[in-house]
């Protein structure tokens, strides 16, 4: 006899969201990248379609960053140039989009002023051909300041900028809706807040089709299994049709991975976990594998070698369906 | 000669002149330099006054007929406005006699609040009465005797006596009549001071009578108590046994507030020392007992008048009420001591009335749904025909009944005192003074207020509350999240940050019958998402755990001491209630004490709430995570899946 698979259809699908604009919609990118648009479970290709395939964006920050050697050596002299190193993320690593992060304008660090990240961004925009991902440094009043001066420099451009938290959505949503960008919304690994501030953002006119979901994800072994089973109800929310929850998820994988004491320790200091050159890639590829498989539409990382792996992941489990 | 030049001084300094205000034709005299907003409200006509009497909104504008009070601003009045004779109330100050004219769109008054969006969805309380239904038949009654004397002959016993003629006028021939010792060890003088022509007070139950009173013949009717015992207030009816009538009400706050705002603390402190058991329920009784007194001194009764008493109060309630130790039902897993009561004679009991008189209590079903939700249900007539309906009673515990008359269902949710007044900067309980309905202007957030007897607002109520939260979310004052929008267009002094925390005015202090601005503040706010999240939680978790879904409830009923109505359409703009069309609601307002009346006039009714305490299935929310789940999730307006709330716009 037969067997018959049970096939599940969803009502609705996750939105999509297109980033960066070519010179025919207003901006300067050579192509665009469009994330979302699926109407499945991630990966089960015999139930719907795999319409976007997930993409990665490398993460540049504006001044060199406080990553380990391991990382760090991989990009050679270019992480004091953020352009050069968006550069390089790109024609070297194959980066989807890049994903800039202004820690230069930190208060307490040194406090770069609103119009030099600007300027910052519009380098790594001339730089490269991708659309970019640009957050500030995670004070919310100066973040309020960057990010209102980075929209109005690349307007028109379509970014995807952030972060609009819960108790901090407002000004950077109103720069997303003047000058026509798209917004990242971040809410604590919680699912009603996640939902909440869909709602408060988009009661404030930006279409839900501008909007990204960062869930915050643990890093491997540091809370993983939370961000996967909140990202799973988001996707199941999405093709349940609903729609404040149906957007498509960012994850600051290289971010949360190389938090680890495991991917920085030496083998020295622990010789039984083996080389860190080997475990740090792994410690970030898997932590971006697990959550692909959860529905992650953008991969932020940071190692080109644990890039590279999850590229073929990546292509593998699209080219199932296409094989 | 110094004390003497005072004097004169005061005289003249406290100079006053005639204010008439027309079309009242109302004359009070004030003193020299009041303002005439301020005069207006002495004399009982409330003057609008958006900016707070700055001079620039003009809204309370009034016509100077003849006088000439001094004018220290005139805002935005046009030149020909002035040459008229209007003045701005706020900026006018009275140096003589003064008549003015107070026009209709300046008055802060009830009609006025009323227009505005028509009363959508407001309920008035229902006036249904079910005494028809269950027929009228009390739980006391009083009888008139003529016995033969007795003689060398006829030499039965007094009570022999008294009893067969008992027997004869009340039509039972097998039903035992009982007399207490107390009416035995009077009744030989009783009957022959009367000379042998009495009126007799029994208790009437189904397994027999007792007698509670002999008197010498006259034409008073029974009397009986209704009481309600709330965790936050008592309220007590003065029901005629014969007619059914509610002669006289009375209502204040338990005196047992100062051990604890809720049934937790109250327990706490009840098991804390063993002297602390007698004192708290010392302070309930005592707190009946004013009531009743008043009552009687108002209705020139006494307390042998009122032969029965019903008391309808939640678990922990009743057992304080009864001196019975209350702690199990505050430890895990929460054991009432027992869930029927013992009907008990007043003295034992310490209520003023009539000592013989049987104090009866509604059954509870656990220890967080009590007997006022059993008396609440029956009131609903939810246990009779095939409808699903749904009960909520929302005080300072939330409880909720489903059903039909198949089955039914109850759960408790901790809401908070919120919708009683508890836990808001300004909250009170529904009286005069409370402020029960918010309008507030989207753009200038002007507010128009309706009070609770028609007299300066000093707090808000329940209703007032639930009003306002919608107002506010309306005007964009809040988000849905309760933040306060400080950034709002209107810029209006009204929503301004304080050193504790943020706020919205909602009367100025010259037009409150404080001394203070009566204001809403974020915390309220907050307070208030979490008491409507509970509530609504319980709804969900309750339909969720009977797989009912919301469209298959036919009617809602809706009871708390919310004030003289519930804005239905404002508790689902907040997510308070379940969306529903409005004509499914029915607000009935105190329905524990309805229930402890009917029960007082109907032996079918007492029948019926023990069957109802029996009939009603318990669910502990407490087990499980659905109702977490449900409330977290509710902690916003109205919800965070807004496909709840489809008739709720952005």
């Amino acid at each position: 006899m037969p067997v018959t698979l049970i096939k599940e259809r969803f009502p609705s699908k996750v939105g999509e969201v297109t980033l960066g604009a070519t010179a025919e919609q207003g901006g300067t990118r050579d192509s665009v990248v469009v994330v979302g648009g699926d109407n499945l479970l991630p990966f089960l290709h015999f139930e719907g379609k795999v319409v976007n395939r997930p993409v990665i964006a490398m993460e540049v920050t504006d001044i060199v960053p406080p990553w380990n050697e391991a990382i760090k050596a991989q990009f050679g002299d270019v992480l004091d140039n953020p352009a050069a190193w968006a550069k390089k993320c790109v024609d070297e690593f194959g980066a989807d989009l890049i994903y800039v992060k202004l820690i230069g304008a930190d208060p307490e660090g040194l406090n770069r002023s609103p119009e030099d990240c600007a300027r910052v961004v519009k380098d790594v925009l001339a730089a490269v051909g991708v659309p970019l991902i640009v957050v500030g440094c995670e004070t919310p009043e100066k973040d309020n300041e960057v990010m209102a001066a980075v929209a109005e420099a690349t307007a028109g451009e379509n970014l995807l900028i952030g972060l609009a938290e819960q108790d901090n959505y407002k000004s950077i949503t109103a720069a997303a809706m003047v000058h026509k960008h798209n917004v990242i919304a971040r809410s604590p690994l919680d699912i009603n807040i996640c939902k909440q501030l869909n709602i408060l953002i988009n009661e404030m006119g930006l279409p839900l089709n501008k909007i990204v979901i960062d869930p915050m994800i643990g890093g491997l072994g540091f809370g993983i299994e939370y961000a996967y089973s909140i990202m799973e109800r988001a996707r199941l929310g999405a093709l349940a049709n609903d729609k404040m929850l149906s957007m498509p998820m960012i994850c600051t994988v290289g971010y949360e991975a190389n938090r680890a004491k495991e991917a920085n320790e030496s083998v020295e200091a622990f010789p039984d976990w083996g080389e860190l050159a080997e475990r740090g890639v792994l410690w970030e590829t898997l932590t971006a594998t697990a959550l692909l498989q959860v529905g992650a539409s953008i991969l932020v990382m940071r190692n080109p070698a644990a890039v590279k792996l999850v590229q073929h992941n990546i292509a593998d489990l699209v080219e199932v369906a296409e094989a | 000669m110094t004390h003497e030049g005072l004097e004169n001084e005061e005289v003249t300094t406290m100079a006053s002149c005639l204010v008439k205000f027309m079309p009242e034709n109302r004359t009070i005299e004030v003193k020299e330099g009041t303002s005439l907003v301020k005069a207006a409200a002495q004399a009982g006509i409330y003057i609008k006054s958006g900016c707070g009497g700055k001079g620039s909104c003009g809204a309370c504008k009034v016509t100077v007929l003849s006088g000439h009070p001094e004018v220290k601003g005139t805002g935005r009045l046009t030149q020909e406005e002035i040459a008229d004779g209007v003045r701005l109330s706020c900026q006018t100050f009275v140096y003589g006699d003064v008549t003015l004219e107070v026009p209709p769109e300046s008055r802060l008054q009830e009609h006025q609040v009323l227009m505005g969006d028509v009363q959508k969805g407001l309920l008035k309380e229902t006036e249904q009465d079910l005494l028809e239904k269950f027929g009228l038949h009390p739980l006391a009654t009083k009888v008139h005797i003529q016995l033969p004397e007795p003689t060398l002959t006829e030499n039965a016993s007094d009570w022999a006596r008294l009893q067969l003629e008992l027997r004869r006028v009340l039509l039972v021939s097998s039903k035992p009549i009982d007399i207490p010792l107390s009416i035995l060890q009077t009744l030989p003088e009783s009957l022959r001071q009367a000379e042998w022509d009495v009126s007799v007070t029994l208790t009437d139950l189904e397994h027999g009578y007792t007698v509670t009173r002999v008197e010498k013949s006259n034409q008073r009717p029974p009397y009986g108590l209704a009481i309600d015992i709330g965790t936050t207030t008592v309220v007590v009816y003065l029901v005629d046994l014969s007619t059914g009538q509610i002669l006289d009400q009375q209502g204040t706050y338990n005196k047992q507030a100062k051990y604890g705002d809720d049934v937790i603390a109250r327990i706490v402190y009840a098991v804390d020392a063993p002297e602390n058991l007698p004192e708290i329920r010392k302070a309930v009784v005592d707190t009946i007992n004013e009531l009743t007194d008043k009552i009687l001194d108002r209705q020139k009764l006494q307390a042998q008048d009122l032969c029965v008493a019903v008391a309808a109060g939640n678990t922990t309630m009743t057992q304080l009420f009864l001196g019975i130790d209350p702690r199990y039902v505050r430890l895990e897993p929460y054991i009432p001591t027992m869930n029927v009561v013992p009907s008990v004679p007043a003295k034992e009991v310490g209520v003023h009335i009539l000592p013989e008189a049987l104090v009866h209590s509604f059954p509870s079903v656990a220890s967080y749904v009590g007997g006022d939700i059993v008396s609440g249900t029956m009131v609903t007539d939810m246990a009779n025909g095939e409808d699903i309906t749904l009960f909520i009673d929302i005080g300072t515990n939330g409880e909720i009944v489903l059903g039909n008359q198949d089955w039914l269902v109850s759960c408790a949710c901790s809401a908070g005192p919120c919708f009683e007044g508890g836990g808001i900067l300004f909250g009170m309980r529904a009286m005069p003074g409370a402020i029960e309905r918010v309008n507030i202007d989207r753009e200038t957030l002007d507010v128009t207020l309706k009070v609770v007897g028609g007299i300066l607002p000093v707090g808000i109520c329940g209703s007032g509350l639930v009003d306002g939260l919608a107002k506010l979310r309306e005007a964009g004052i809040i988000d849905r999240a309760g933040n306060f929008q400080m950034e709002h267009a209107s810029h209006s002094e009204r929503l301004r940050v304080t050193p504790d925390d943020k706020e919205f005015v909602l009367a100025w202090a010259q037009q409150a019958g404080g001394e203070k601005d009566v204001v809403i503040t974020e915390n309220d706010v907050k307070n208030l998402i979490r008491a409507k999240g509970a509530i609504y939680a319980g709804i969900r978790s309750l339909l969720t755990m009977v797989a009912v879904d919301v469209d298959m409830i036919n009617r809602i009923m809706i009871a708390g001491g919310f004030g003289n109505y519930l804005n239905v359409h404002d508790s689902v703009e907040i997510g308070l209630l379940p969306d529903l069309p409005p004509e499914k609601y029915e607000f009935i307002g105190n329905s524990s004490v309805k229930g402890a009346r009917l029960a007082l006039l109907s032996q079918n009714a007492w029948r019926e709430a023990a069957e109802l305490g029996r009939k009603m299935t318990y669910i502990e929310l407490s087990v499980g995570t659905t109702f977490m789940d449900e409330f977290v999730s509710a902690l916003f307006l109205p919800h965070t899946d807004l496909s709840l709330f489809p008739s709720v716009g952005a």
